[in-house]
C-alpha cells in the first residue's frame, strides 16, 4: 500500500472524517484533530502512534505542525462544536 | 450607530482592489515578455509540437482563500490587522507556458531563464520527479506585486485546469478536498498516467531524420 493510502487507511480506520472547508481530519470521539500539514509531514508509524495515543485531558487535542494560538484554537473548537 | 468590526477578509478585500491596477499591469508584463523571448522557439516548432501561454489574475476570493490555506486550519487571526497582506502571494499575476513534447521544456526554461535571471525558482515535484519549472520575481511593471510563470507540459496543465474549473471553480469551498490524503494519491496517480503517456507518444514520434 502507498503511504499515502496507507495514512488514509489508519484515519479512516480509526473513525477519523475529513473537514474539507479547515483541512482537517476530526474524531469526534476521541476529540483528536490532525491539520493535513501533520499527516503529511509525518510518517504512517508516527501517525499510528498519535492515533493511540491516550489523552487524559479534556477538550479537543490538536496535532498540528505549529501549536494553535488561543484565538484559533477558540475559532476551530466552536467549528468543531 | 455601532460600526460593524471589520474582519480581516473585509480588510484582505480592500487591500486586493488596490493592488489590482498593478496586478493587471504586471500580468500583462509578464505574458508579454515571455511571449516575446518564446518567439524564437515558437517559430521552429515542428507540426505536431505546441507551445501555449496563458495568463490570469487571481480573483479576490481566490486570492483570500490561498492566504488563508497557508495558516494551519485554515483560520485567520483577527489581531494584529497588519499580521495578513496580499501582496505577500505570489501568483497574483501568474503566467503559465504550456509545451508538448517534453523534451522542449528544458529549451524553454532556458530561453525564459536569460531574461528573469535574478528570479527565484520554486519548482513543483511529485514523488521526486519535477513537474512543473516555477519562478517568481518582480517586473518593472510593480514594485509591490509579484508576477510568477510555469512552464510544464500541456496534458499536466490541462489536467490541472479540468480539475480547478470542473471541480473546485462551481463550488469553491470543495477546492479543501484536494488536499484530502487519499484526493491527494489519485491526483499523483493521474500526473503519472499523462506523463506514461506523453512519453510513450513522444517515443514513437519519428526524428526530423526519419519523417
Amino acid at each position: 500500500m502507498k503511504t499515502r493510502d496507507m495514512k488514509q487507511h489508519l484515519l479512516d480506520i480509526a473513525g477519523f472524517s475529513y473537514n474539507f472547508d479547515r483541512e482537517i481530519y476530526v474524531n469526534r470521539e476521541t476529540r483528536k484533530v490532525f491539520s493535513v500539514e501533520f499527516v503529511e509531514d509525518h510518517d504512517a508509524k508516527t501517525l499510528e502512534e498519535c492515533i493511540r495515543e491516550e489523552i487524559r485531558e479534556n477538550g479537543w487535542h490538536f496535532y498540528f505542525n505549529h501549536v494553535p494560538s488561543d484565538p484559533v484554537r477558540r475559532d476551530l473548537e466552536a467549528v468543531l462544536g | 450607530m455601532a460600526r460593524a468590526e471589520r474582519t480581516v477578509e473585509d480588510r484582505l478585500r480592500e487591500e486586493y482592489f488596490d493592488l489590482l491596477p498593478d496586478i493587471r499591469r504586471v500580468t500583462e508584463q509578464l505574458e508579454t515578455e515571455i511571449r516575446y523571448t518564446l518567439l524564437v522557439v515558437s517559430r521552429h516548432l515542428r507540426r505536431h509540437e505546441r507551445l501555449v501561454v496563458t495568463s490570469r489574475v487571481k480573483d479576490c476570493e481566490s486570492a483570500i482563500r490561498k492566504l488563508r490555506r497557508r495558516q494551519e486550519g485554515r483560520s485567520f487571526e483577527a489581531e494584529p490587522p497588519e499580521r495578513y497582506s496580499l501582496s505577500a502571494l505570489n501568483d497574483l499575476a501568474g503566467v503559465r507556458v504550456l509545451v508538448f513534447p517534453r523534451g522542449r521544456i528544458s529549451e524553454i526554461d532556458l530561453a525564459l531563464h536569460s531574461v528573469f535571471e535574478d528570479w527565484e525558482p520554486d519548482p513543483i515535484q511529485e514523488d521526486g520527479g519535477l513537474l512543473a519549472y516555477k519562478y517568481r520575481g518582480y517586473t518593472r511593471a510593480s514594485p509591490t506585486v509579484k508576477g510568477e510563470y510555469q512552464i510544464m507540459s500541456i496534458l499536466t496543465g490541462l489536467f490541472w485546469d479540468v480539475e480547478h474549473s470542473a471541480m473546485y471553480k462551481p463550488e469553491p469551498r470543495l477546492a479543501g478536498i484536494a488536499r484530502h490524503i487519499g484526493m491527494m494519491q489519485r491526483t499523483t496517480e493521474v500526473l503519472q498516467a499523462l506523463k506514461a503517456f506523453e512519453e510513450q507518444f513522444e517515443a514513437l514520434i519519428p526524428s526530423d531524420e526519419d519523417a
